[in-house]
Protein backbone atom coordinates (compact mmCIF):
# COMPACT_ATOMS: atom_id res chain seq x y z
CA UNK A 1 0.00 0.00 0.00
CA UNK A 2 1.83 2.99 -0.92
CA UNK A 3 0.20 5.68 0.78
CA UNK A 4 1.22 4.24 4.29
CA UNK A 5 4.34 6.38 3.80
CA UNK A 6 2.89 9.33 2.74
CA UNK A 7 0.38 9.71 5.81
CA UNK A 8 1.99 10.26 9.28
CA UNK A 9 1.01 7.50 11.91
CA UNK A 10 1.36 8.50 15.51
CA UNK A 11 3.26 6.26 17.72
CA UNK A 12 1.08 5.10 19.71
CA UNK A 13 -2.58 5.53 21.15
CA UNK A 14 -2.21 4.19 24.63
CA UNK A 15 -0.66 7.77 25.63
CA UNK A 16 -4.23 9.27 25.41
CA UNK A 17 -6.32 10.42 28.28
CA UNK A 18 -7.99 7.71 30.61
CA UNK A 19 -11.52 9.48 30.23
CA UNK A 20 -11.69 8.14 26.65
CA UNK A 21 -12.03 4.68 25.73
CA UNK A 22 -8.53 3.35 24.83
CA UNK A 23 -9.62 -0.19 25.74
CA UNK A 24 -9.61 -2.88 23.13
CA UNK A 25 -8.46 -6.39 22.42
CA UNK A 26 -6.49 -7.36 19.50
CA UNK A 27 -9.46 -8.71 17.25
CA UNK A 28 -10.31 -6.78 13.73
CA UNK A 29 -13.35 -5.18 13.83
CA UNK A 30 -13.07 -3.63 10.40
CA UNK A 31 -10.46 -4.06 7.86
CA UNK A 32 -10.26 -1.74 4.84
CA UNK A 33 -7.89 -3.30 1.67
CA UNK A 34 -7.25 -0.62 -0.76
CA UNK A 35 -10.57 -0.14 -1.32
CA UNK A 36 -11.63 2.22 -4.41
CA UNK A 37 -15.10 3.54 -4.60
CA UNK A 38 -15.67 5.37 -7.88
CA UNK A 39 -19.18 6.86 -9.17
CA UNK A 40 -19.95 7.18 -12.74
CA UNK A 41 -21.89 10.59 -13.71
CA UNK A 42 -23.70 11.29 -15.95
CA UNK A 43 -25.33 13.93 -17.18
CA UNK A 44 -29.07 12.95 -17.23
CA UNK A 45 -30.91 9.83 -16.88
CA UNK A 46 -30.39 9.52 -20.35
CA UNK A 47 -27.19 9.50 -20.10
CA UNK A 48 -27.08 6.59 -17.54
CA UNK A 49 -29.52 4.52 -19.72
CA UNK A 50 -27.34 4.44 -22.70
CA UNK A 51 -24.13 3.61 -20.03
CA UNK A 52 -26.10 0.40 -19.38
CA UNK A 53 -24.45 -0.39 -22.81
CA UNK A 54 -21.17 1.24 -22.14
CA UNK A 55 -21.90 3.50 -24.43
CA UNK A 56 -20.61 6.98 -23.43
CA UNK A 57 -21.65 9.17 -25.47
CA UNK A 58 -19.32 12.41 -25.37
CA UNK A 59 -21.73 15.14 -23.13
CA UNK A 60 -23.99 12.70 -21.26
CA UNK A 61 -21.10 11.10 -19.62
CA UNK A 62 -19.31 13.56 -17.30
CA UNK A 63 -16.61 11.47 -15.86
CA UNK A 64 -16.18 9.75 -12.89
CA UNK A 65 -15.44 10.55 -9.03
CA UNK A 66 -13.63 8.74 -6.65
CA UNK A 67 -15.47 9.18 -3.14
CA UNK A 68 -12.90 6.72 -1.36
CA UNK A 69 -9.15 6.03 -3.34
CA UNK A 70 -7.34 3.38 -2.28
CA UNK A 71 -8.22 3.50 1.76
CA UNK A 72 -6.33 0.78 3.75
CA UNK A 73 -6.62 1.01 7.78
CA UNK A 74 -7.69 -1.65 10.80
CA UNK A 75 -10.12 -0.38 13.71
CA UNK A 76 -9.89 -3.18 16.57
CA UNK A 77 -12.80 -4.22 18.19
CA UNK A 78 -13.69 -2.03 20.99
CA UNK A 79 -11.61 1.39 19.43
CA UNK A 80 -13.73 4.84 19.37
CA UNK A 81 -12.69 6.43 15.48
CA UNK A 82 -13.67 9.50 14.43
CA UNK A 83 -13.43 10.41 10.71
CA UNK A 84 -12.83 13.80 9.82
CA UNK A 85 -12.73 15.84 6.79
CA UNK A 86 -15.10 18.11 4.84
CA UNK A 87 -18.01 17.82 3.10
CA UNK A 88 -17.30 15.34 -0.31
CA UNK A 89 -14.22 13.71 1.77
CA UNK A 90 -15.51 10.30 1.45
CA UNK A 91 -16.40 9.50 4.63
CA UNK A 92 -20.05 9.07 4.30
CA UNK A 93 -19.24 6.67 1.62
CA UNK A 94 -16.40 4.73 3.66
CA UNK A 95 -19.45 4.17 6.57
CA UNK A 96 -21.82 3.12 3.90
CA UNK A 97 -19.34 0.54 2.67
CA UNK A 98 -19.03 -0.68 6.52
CA UNK A 99 -22.96 -1.09 6.84
CA UNK A 100 -22.83 -2.77 3.53
CA UNK A 101 -25.28 -1.15 2.15
CA UNK A 102 -22.70 0.21 -1.11
CA UNK A 103 -19.65 -2.29 -2.34
CA UNK A 104 -16.38 -1.53 -3.11
CA UNK A 105 -15.48 -0.62 -6.77
CA UNK A 106 -12.05 -2.27 -5.97
CA UNK A 107 -10.16 -3.82 -3.02
CA UNK A 108 -11.99 -5.50 -0.10
CA UNK A 109 -14.12 -4.61 2.96
CA UNK A 110 -13.71 -7.02 6.09
CA UNK A 111 -16.53 -6.29 8.90
CA UNK A 112 -16.66 -8.73 11.90
CA UNK A 113 -20.36 -8.10 14.02
CA UNK A 114 -23.78 -6.31 13.87
CA UNK A 115 -23.39 -3.25 12.33
CA UNK A 116 -25.95 -0.63 13.66
CA UNK A 117 -26.14 2.74 11.84
CA UNK A 118 -26.93 6.09 12.30
CA UNK A 119 -27.30 7.25 8.69
CA UNK A 120 -29.69 9.83 8.55
CA UNK A 121 -32.35 9.07 10.99
CA UNK A 122 -35.38 10.24 9.42
CA UNK A 123 -34.81 7.92 6.61
CA UNK A 124 -35.40 4.69 6.53
CA UNK A 125 -38.94 3.95 8.50
CA UNK A 126 -42.07 2.96 6.09
CA UNK A 127 -43.80 6.46 6.26
CA UNK A 128 -47.28 4.30 6.21
CA UNK A 129 -46.67 1.58 9.20
CA UNK A 130 -46.87 3.39 12.91
CA UNK A 131 -43.78 4.31 15.02
CA UNK A 132 -44.48 0.73 17.18
CA UNK A 133 -45.02 -1.54 13.62
CA UNK A 134 -41.80 0.20 12.46
CA UNK A 135 -39.96 -1.20 15.48
CA UNK A 136 -41.44 -5.01 14.82
CA UNK A 137 -40.72 -4.07 10.90
CA UNK A 138 -36.54 -3.06 11.80
CA UNK A 139 -36.37 -6.05 14.28
CA UNK A 140 -37.59 -8.52 11.72
CA UNK A 141 -35.32 -7.60 9.05
CA UNK A 142 -31.98 -7.52 11.16
CA UNK A 143 -33.68 -11.32 11.80
CA UNK A 144 -34.40 -11.25 15.47
CA UNK A 145 -37.00 -13.71 17.05
CA UNK A 146 -40.45 -12.38 18.22
CA UNK A 147 -39.39 -12.60 21.50
CA UNK A 148 -35.87 -10.06 20.98
CA UNK A 149 -39.02 -8.11 19.20
CA UNK A 150 -41.06 -7.60 22.47
CA UNK A 151 -37.95 -7.58 24.45
CA UNK A 152 -36.80 -4.30 22.75
CA UNK A 153 -40.04 -2.55 21.70
CA UNK A 154 -40.52 -1.25 25.32
CA UNK A 155 -37.16 0.04 25.25
CA UNK A 156 -37.36 1.92 22.16
CA UNK A 157 -40.71 3.28 23.07
CA UNK A 158 -39.30 4.31 26.36
CA UNK A 159 -36.10 5.69 24.91
CA UNK A 160 -38.07 8.15 22.00
CA UNK A 161 -40.87 9.68 24.70
CA UNK A 162 -43.28 9.52 21.66
CA UNK A 163 -46.39 9.15 24.23
CA UNK A 164 -49.80 8.28 22.18
CA UNK A 165 -47.92 8.89 18.55
CA UNK A 166 -45.88 5.67 18.68
CA UNK A 167 -49.21 3.98 17.46
CA UNK A 168 -49.72 6.76 14.83
CA UNK A 169 -48.37 6.46 11.25
CA UNK A 170 -45.23 8.01 10.84
CA UNK A 171 -46.09 10.04 7.79
CA UNK A 172 -47.69 12.36 10.74
CA UNK A 173 -45.05 12.31 12.75
CA UNK A 174 -42.59 15.51 13.00
CA UNK A 175 -38.86 15.36 11.44
CA UNK A 176 -37.45 15.36 15.14
CA UNK A 177 -39.92 13.12 16.31
CA UNK A 178 -38.75 10.19 13.19
CA UNK A 179 -35.27 10.85 14.61
CA UNK A 180 -35.72 9.96 18.16
CA UNK A 181 -37.07 6.87 17.37
CA UNK A 182 -34.39 5.94 14.70
CA UNK A 183 -31.89 6.76 17.59
CA UNK A 184 -34.18 4.90 20.24
CA UNK A 185 -33.97 1.96 17.75
CA UNK A 186 -30.63 2.03 16.65
CA UNK A 187 -28.95 2.52 20.19
CA UNK A 188 -31.29 -0.50 21.75
CA UNK A 189 -30.24 -2.86 19.63
CA UNK A 190 -27.17 -3.35 21.47
CA UNK A 191 -24.89 -3.10 18.43
CA UNK A 192 -21.18 -4.58 18.02
CA UNK A 193 -20.80 -1.71 15.42
CA UNK A 194 -22.03 1.89 16.02
CA UNK A 195 -21.68 3.70 13.52
CA UNK A 196 -22.56 7.42 14.40
CA UNK A 197 -22.79 9.98 10.98
CA UNK A 198 -23.55 13.91 12.38
CA UNK A 199 -26.73 12.68 13.74
CA UNK A 200 -26.49 14.36 16.85
CA UNK A 201 -27.39 17.76 16.06
CA UNK A 202 -31.37 16.51 15.89
CA UNK A 203 -33.68 17.00 18.43
CA UNK A 204 -34.20 19.23 21.35
CA UNK A 205 -31.98 20.22 24.29
CA UNK A 206 -32.70 17.71 26.48
CA UNK A 207 -33.23 14.84 24.10
CA UNK A 208 -29.46 15.84 23.01
CA UNK A 209 -27.91 15.18 25.93
CA UNK A 210 -30.09 11.61 26.20
CA UNK A 211 -28.02 10.81 23.07
CA UNK A 212 -24.79 12.10 24.21
CA UNK A 213 -25.53 10.03 27.60
CA UNK A 214 -26.49 7.00 26.04
CA UNK A 215 -23.46 6.91 23.36
CA UNK A 216 -21.22 7.44 25.79
CA UNK A 217 -22.86 4.56 27.66
CA UNK A 218 -22.49 2.01 24.63
CA UNK A 219 -18.91 3.40 24.16
CA UNK A 220 -17.72 2.35 27.53
CA UNK A 221 -18.52 -1.23 26.55
CA UNK A 222 -15.27 -2.20 25.59
CA UNK A 223 -17.05 -4.96 23.00
CA UNK A 224 -18.22 -2.18 20.56
CA UNK A 225 -16.53 -0.18 18.43
CA UNK A 226 -17.43 3.34 17.56
CA UNK A 227 -17.05 4.81 14.38
CA UNK A 228 -18.03 8.39 14.26
CA UNK A 229 -18.26 11.12 11.40
CA UNK A 230 -18.04 14.94 12.41
CA UNK A 231 -17.11 17.96 11.48
CA UNK A 232 -16.92 19.40 14.98
CA UNK A 233 -13.84 18.52 16.50
CA UNK A 234 -15.27 19.33 19.93
CA UNK A 235 -17.59 15.99 19.68
CA UNK A 236 -14.82 14.34 18.24
CA UNK A 237 -12.66 14.47 21.38
CA UNK A 238 -14.90 14.01 24.11
CA UNK A 239 -15.69 10.38 22.41
CA UNK A 240 -12.58 9.29 20.82
CA UNK A 241 -9.60 7.89 21.00
CA UNK A 242 -8.28 7.92 17.36
CA UNK A 243 -9.13 9.94 14.48
CA UNK A 244 -8.45 9.27 10.64
CA UNK A 245 -8.76 12.57 8.61
CA UNK A 246 -9.87 12.02 4.82
CA UNK A 247 -9.38 14.02 1.89
CA UNK A 248 -10.47 13.48 -1.54
CA UNK A 249 -10.73 10.23 -0.67
CA UNK A 250 -7.70 8.97 0.45
CA UNK A 251 -6.41 9.16 3.79
CA UNK A 252 -3.86 11.66 4.79
CA UNK A 253 -3.54 11.23 9.01
CA UNK A 254 -4.21 8.24 11.11
CA UNK A 255 -3.16 8.99 14.91
CA UNK A 256 -4.68 9.85 18.62
CA UNK A 257 -7.80 11.98 18.23
CA UNK A 258 -5.18 15.52 19.68
CA UNK A 259 -2.84 15.11 16.48
CA UNK A 260 -5.53 14.46 14.25
CA UNK A 261 -8.02 17.33 15.32
CA UNK A 262 -4.46 19.43 15.70
CA UNK A 263 -3.54 18.07 11.83
CA UNK A 264 -7.20 19.09 10.79
CA UNK A 265 -7.61 22.74 12.18
CA UNK A 266 -3.69 23.42 10.60
CA UNK A 267 -4.58 21.79 7.25
CA UNK A 268 -8.40 22.95 6.62
CA UNK B 1 -23.53 -17.63 -14.37
CA UNK B 2 -23.40 -20.71 -12.07
CA UNK B 3 -22.19 -18.58 -9.24
CA UNK B 4 -24.46 -15.79 -9.43
CA UNK B 5 -27.47 -17.90 -9.49
CA UNK B 6 -26.24 -19.60 -6.57
CA UNK B 7 -26.17 -16.25 -4.65
CA UNK B 8 -29.79 -15.48 -5.24
CA UNK B 9 -31.14 -18.72 -4.75
CA UNK B 10 -29.06 -18.65 -1.38
CA UNK B 11 -29.94 -14.97 0.07
CA UNK B 12 -33.59 -16.24 -0.60
CA UNK B 13 -33.22 -19.21 1.04
CA UNK B 14 -31.47 -17.78 4.12
CA UNK B 15 -33.63 -15.04 4.22
CA UNK B 16 -37.16 -17.09 4.14
CA UNK B 17 -38.30 -16.40 7.49
CA UNK B 18 -37.90 -12.83 7.52
CA UNK B 19 -39.35 -12.87 3.31
CA UNK B 20 -42.27 -14.50 4.68
CA UNK B 21 -42.82 -12.07 7.77
CA UNK B 22 -42.06 -8.60 5.37
CA UNK B 23 -44.69 -9.90 2.55
CA UNK B 24 -47.26 -9.74 5.27
CA UNK B 25 -46.14 -6.43 6.53
CA UNK B 26 -46.43 -5.89 2.92
CA UNK B 27 -50.33 -6.84 2.89
CA UNK B 28 -50.56 -4.49 6.08
CA UNK B 29 -48.99 -1.96 4.83
CA UNK B 30 -51.17 -1.72 1.65
CA UNK B 31 -54.57 -2.52 3.86
CA UNK B 32 -53.89 0.37 5.95
CA UNK B 33 -56.19 3.97 5.79
CA UNK B 34 -59.54 1.93 5.13
CA UNK B 35 -62.00 0.49 6.75
CA UNK B 36 -62.75 -2.77 4.73
CA UNK B 37 -58.99 -2.69 4.29
CA UNK B 38 -58.48 -6.70 3.99
CA UNK B 39 -62.01 -6.87 2.46
CA UNK B 40 -60.92 -4.72 -0.78
CA UNK B 41 -58.06 -7.22 -1.85
CA UNK B 42 -61.39 -9.22 -3.17
CA UNK B 43 -63.97 -6.44 -4.32
CA UNK B 44 -61.51 -5.18 -6.64
CA UNK B 45 -61.02 -8.65 -8.41
CA UNK B 46 -64.72 -9.56 -7.90
CA UNK B 47 -65.96 -6.44 -9.82
CA UNK B 48 -63.28 -7.37 -12.60
CA UNK B 49 -64.95 -10.63 -13.08
CA UNK B 50 -68.42 -9.23 -12.82
CA UNK B 51 -67.50 -6.70 -15.64
CA UNK B 52 -66.27 -9.19 -17.86
CA UNK B 53 -68.30 -11.33 -17.29
CA UNK B 54 -71.23 -9.14 -18.64
CA UNK B 55 -69.18 -8.02 -21.41
CA UNK B 56 -68.10 -11.24 -22.59
CA UNK B 57 -71.26 -13.56 -21.88
CA UNK B 58 -74.62 -10.78 -21.52
CA UNK B 59 -72.90 -8.22 -23.74
CA UNK B 60 -70.62 -10.27 -26.95
CA UNK B 61 -72.89 -13.38 -26.36
CA UNK B 62 -68.99 -15.11 -26.12
CA UNK B 63 -69.92 -17.97 -23.89
CA UNK B 64 -70.46 -21.73 -24.93
CA UNK B 65 -72.80 -22.99 -27.18
CA UNK B 66 -72.51 -26.74 -25.98
CA UNK B 67 -75.13 -26.88 -22.87
CA UNK B 68 -73.63 -29.79 -21.57
CA UNK B 69 -70.28 -28.25 -20.77
CA UNK B 70 -69.13 -26.80 -17.57
CA UNK B 71 -70.23 -23.03 -17.37
CA UNK B 72 -69.02 -20.08 -19.00
CA UNK B 73 -68.46 -18.52 -15.72
CA UNK B 74 -65.93 -21.00 -14.54
CA UNK B 75 -63.87 -20.76 -17.17
CA UNK B 76 -63.42 -17.20 -16.89
CA UNK B 77 -62.76 -17.43 -13.29
CA UNK B 78 -60.20 -19.82 -13.53
CA UNK B 79 -58.21 -17.64 -16.08
CA UNK B 80 -58.74 -14.24 -14.50
CA UNK B 81 -57.45 -15.65 -10.95
CA UNK B 82 -54.25 -16.30 -12.08
CA UNK B 83 -54.11 -13.24 -13.91
CA UNK B 84 -55.03 -10.92 -11.36
CA UNK B 85 -51.42 -12.10 -9.59
CA UNK B 86 -49.73 -11.07 -12.60
CA UNK B 87 -51.15 -8.17 -13.55
CA UNK B 88 -49.97 -7.21 -10.16
CA UNK B 89 -46.43 -8.62 -10.97
CA UNK B 90 -46.58 -6.70 -14.47
CA UNK B 91 -47.77 -3.02 -13.05
CA UNK B 92 -45.64 -3.33 -9.41
CA UNK B 93 -43.03 -6.08 -9.51
CA UNK B 94 -41.49 -4.25 -12.02
CA UNK B 95 -40.70 -1.73 -9.79
CA UNK B 96 -40.35 -3.34 -6.66
CA UNK B 97 -36.50 -1.28 -5.26
CA UNK B 98 -38.75 1.82 -5.73
CA UNK B 99 -41.18 0.71 -3.09
CA UNK B 100 -38.49 0.08 -0.42
CA UNK B 101 -35.57 2.44 -0.83
CA UNK B 102 -35.05 1.79 2.95
CA UNK B 103 -34.16 -1.89 2.42
CA UNK B 104 -31.83 -0.84 -0.38
CA UNK B 105 -29.53 2.17 0.79
CA UNK B 106 -30.29 2.12 4.39
CA UNK B 107 -30.23 -1.33 5.62
CA UNK B 108 -28.22 -4.29 4.15
CA UNK B 109 -30.84 -6.36 2.61
CA UNK B 110 -30.18 -9.01 -0.32
CA UNK B 111 -31.79 -7.07 -3.04
CA UNK B 112 -33.53 -10.00 -4.89
CA UNK B 113 -35.18 -10.76 -1.73
CA UNK B 114 -37.14 -7.54 -1.89
CA UNK B 115 -38.67 -9.14 -5.42
CA UNK B 116 -39.48 -12.13 -3.64
CA UNK B 117 -41.28 -10.27 -0.42
CA UNK B 118 -43.32 -7.93 -2.72
CA UNK B 119 -44.68 -11.40 -4.95
CA UNK B 120 -44.67 -13.42 -1.88
CA UNK B 121 -47.35 -10.71 -0.62
CA UNK B 122 -49.30 -10.86 -3.76
CA UNK B 123 -49.41 -15.22 -3.57
CA UNK B 124 -50.82 -14.45 -0.01
CA UNK B 125 -54.14 -12.55 -2.18
CA UNK B 126 -53.80 -14.88 -4.57
CA UNK B 127 -54.28 -18.38 -2.38
CA UNK B 128 -57.62 -16.42 -0.75
CA UNK B 129 -58.14 -15.77 -4.62
CA UNK B 130 -58.06 -19.40 -5.00
CA UNK B 131 -59.87 -20.46 -2.23
CA UNK B 132 -63.04 -18.65 -3.80
CA UNK B 133 -61.92 -19.69 -7.81
CA UNK B 134 -62.76 -23.33 -5.40
CA UNK B 135 -65.85 -22.24 -4.12
CA UNK B 136 -67.18 -21.72 -7.14
CA UNK B 137 -66.04 -24.34 -9.03
CA UNK B 138 -67.96 -26.60 -6.70
CA UNK B 139 -70.97 -24.17 -6.81
CA UNK B 140 -70.61 -24.97 -10.63
CA UNK B 141 -71.39 -28.47 -9.81
CA UNK B 142 -67.72 -29.83 -10.52
CA UNK B 143 -66.20 -32.26 -8.44
CA UNK B 144 -62.59 -33.74 -6.88
CA UNK B 145 -60.52 -35.00 -9.49
CA UNK B 146 -56.52 -35.93 -9.96
CA UNK B 147 -56.50 -32.89 -12.54
CA UNK B 148 -56.89 -30.47 -9.51
CA UNK B 149 -53.13 -31.66 -8.20
CA UNK B 150 -50.99 -29.43 -10.59
CA UNK B 151 -52.54 -26.16 -8.94
CA UNK B 152 -50.47 -25.80 -6.02
CA UNK B 153 -47.66 -26.78 -8.84
CA UNK B 154 -48.60 -24.11 -11.17
CA UNK B 155 -49.08 -21.61 -8.10
CA UNK B 156 -45.69 -22.33 -7.53
CA UNK B 157 -44.23 -21.84 -11.34
CA UNK B 158 -46.07 -18.76 -11.37
CA UNK B 159 -44.76 -17.57 -7.97
CA UNK B 160 -40.84 -18.30 -9.55
CA UNK B 161 -41.09 -16.84 -12.87
CA UNK B 162 -42.57 -13.18 -12.05
CA UNK B 163 -40.08 -13.52 -9.18
CA UNK B 164 -37.60 -13.73 -11.54
CA UNK B 165 -39.08 -11.38 -13.49
CA UNK B 166 -39.28 -9.04 -10.89
CA UNK B 167 -36.08 -9.35 -9.57
CA UNK B 168 -34.72 -8.66 -13.29
CA UNK B 169 -36.75 -5.99 -14.59
CA UNK B 170 -36.28 -3.76 -11.00
CA UNK B 171 -32.86 -3.55 -11.00
CA UNK B 172 -33.11 -2.27 -14.78
CA UNK B 173 -36.07 0.11 -13.02
CA UNK B 174 -34.02 1.29 -10.64
CA UNK B 175 -30.75 2.54 -13.16
CA UNK B 176 -33.66 3.94 -15.71
CA UNK B 177 -37.29 5.06 -15.03
CA UNK B 178 -37.60 4.33 -19.17
CA UNK B 179 -37.68 0.41 -18.18
CA UNK B 180 -40.47 0.76 -15.65
CA UNK B 181 -42.49 2.97 -17.95
CA UNK B 182 -41.74 0.67 -20.89
CA UNK B 183 -43.17 -2.70 -18.54
CA UNK B 184 -46.15 -0.48 -17.04
CA UNK B 185 -47.27 0.59 -20.93
CA UNK B 186 -46.59 -3.70 -22.05
CA UNK B 187 -49.41 -4.33 -19.31
CA UNK B 188 -52.15 -3.49 -22.05
CA UNK B 189 -51.03 -5.47 -24.78
CA UNK B 190 -49.81 -8.43 -22.65
CA UNK B 191 -53.31 -8.61 -21.06
CA UNK B 192 -55.27 -8.39 -24.65
CA UNK B 193 -52.99 -10.57 -26.93
CA UNK B 194 -52.94 -13.46 -24.06
CA UNK B 195 -55.33 -16.25 -23.74
CA UNK B 196 -57.07 -14.72 -20.90
CA UNK B 197 -60.57 -13.68 -22.07
CA UNK B 198 -60.12 -15.95 -25.39
CA UNK B 199 -58.69 -19.41 -26.23
CA UNK B 200 -55.86 -19.07 -28.27
CA UNK B 201 -56.17 -21.96 -30.05
CA UNK B 202 -59.71 -20.52 -31.73
CA UNK B 203 -57.53 -18.00 -33.54
CA UNK B 204 -57.40 -19.42 -37.27
CA UNK B 205 -54.26 -18.26 -38.23
CA UNK B 206 -51.37 -20.48 -37.04
CA UNK B 207 -48.35 -18.29 -37.22
CA UNK B 208 -50.44 -15.45 -34.85
CA UNK B 209 -51.26 -18.78 -32.21
CA UNK B 210 -47.37 -19.79 -31.82
CA UNK B 211 -46.65 -16.22 -31.04
CA UNK B 212 -49.14 -16.03 -28.95
CA UNK B 213 -48.54 -19.25 -26.87
CA UNK B 214 -44.96 -17.24 -26.23
CA UNK B 215 -46.73 -14.85 -24.10
CA UNK B 216 -46.19 -16.37 -20.03
CA UNK B 217 -49.18 -15.21 -19.48
CA UNK B 218 -51.01 -17.65 -22.28
CA UNK B 219 -49.04 -20.36 -20.71
CA UNK B 220 -50.30 -19.61 -17.35
CA UNK B 221 -53.78 -18.93 -18.00
CA UNK B 222 -54.14 -21.79 -19.94
CA UNK B 223 -52.37 -23.90 -17.73
CA UNK B 224 -55.55 -23.10 -14.76
CA UNK B 225 -58.21 -23.37 -17.14
CA UNK B 226 -56.87 -26.67 -18.22
CA UNK B 227 -56.52 -28.14 -14.53
CA UNK B 228 -60.04 -26.14 -13.83
CA UNK B 229 -62.09 -26.66 -16.73
CA UNK B 230 -60.60 -28.83 -19.90
CA UNK B 231 -59.21 -31.23 -17.75
CA UNK B 232 -55.74 -31.78 -18.98
CA UNK B 233 -52.30 -31.90 -17.46
CA UNK B 234 -50.31 -28.76 -18.00
CA UNK B 235 -47.48 -30.81 -19.39
CA UNK B 236 -49.62 -32.27 -22.83
CA UNK B 237 -50.88 -28.91 -23.94
CA UNK B 238 -47.31 -28.52 -26.01
CA UNK B 239 -48.28 -26.33 -28.29
CA UNK B 240 -48.16 -23.42 -25.25
CA UNK B 241 -45.47 -25.43 -23.12
CA UNK B 242 -42.67 -25.17 -25.88
CA UNK B 243 -43.11 -21.22 -25.77
CA UNK B 244 -43.25 -20.92 -22.30
CA UNK B 245 -39.81 -23.23 -21.67
CA UNK B 246 -37.78 -21.13 -24.08
CA UNK B 247 -39.26 -17.85 -22.19
CA UNK B 248 -38.87 -19.35 -18.83
CA UNK B 249 -35.21 -19.74 -20.14
CA UNK B 250 -34.49 -16.88 -21.52
CA UNK B 251 -36.14 -14.97 -18.39
CA UNK B 252 -34.15 -16.78 -16.36
CA UNK B 253 -30.69 -15.65 -18.37
CA UNK B 254 -31.40 -12.52 -18.73
CA UNK B 255 -32.15 -12.46 -14.60
CA UNK B 256 -28.64 -13.88 -13.96
CA UNK B 257 -27.00 -11.29 -16.10
CA UNK B 258 -28.80 -8.67 -15.14
CA UNK B 259 -28.25 -9.51 -11.25
CA UNK B 260 -24.51 -9.97 -11.84
CA UNK B 261 -24.14 -6.22 -13.82
CA UNK B 262 -26.37 -4.18 -11.96
CA UNK B 263 -27.16 -5.78 -8.65
CA UNK B 264 -23.58 -3.57 -6.72
CA UNK B 265 -24.56 -0.51 -8.24
CA UNK B 266 -27.89 -0.14 -7.66
CA UNK B 267 -27.94 1.37 -3.95
CA UNK B 268 -25.49 4.16 -5.54
CA UNK B 269 -28.07 5.24 -8.08
CA UNK B 270 -31.92 4.83 -6.18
Amino acid sequence: MSSKDKIEVAPSLSDTKDLHKTSSSGEVAIRFDNVVKTFNLYKNDRGRLLGIFNYKTRGAFLGSVNANDGLSFEIKKGEAVAFLGHNGAGKSTALKLITGVAYPSSGTVEVNGRVSALLELQAGFDQQLTGRENIGLRGQILGMSKAEIAELEPKVIEFAELGLYIDQPMKSYSSGMKARLGFAFAVAIEPEILVVDEVLAVGDRAFHRKCIDRIREIMMDENVTVLFVTHSNNTAKEFCSRGIVLDKGKMVFDGSIEDATKFYEENY
Amino acid sequence: MLKTLGTILKDNWEWRGRIANLSLFELRKKSRGAVLSWAWFFIRPAMYIFCFWFALEIGLRAGNANPDAPPYFLWLCAGLIPWFFMQDSINNGCDVLHRYPYLVNKIKFPLSAISSIYEGAQMIIELFLMVALFVIYFACGMGLDIYLLQVPILLLLMYVFWVMFSICFSQLSAISKDVANLIKALGTPIFWLSGVIFNVNDIPIPWLQTILNYNPVTFFTRAFRNAFYDKVWFWEDTSVLVGFVVVFVVQLLLMVVVYKKFNEEVADVL
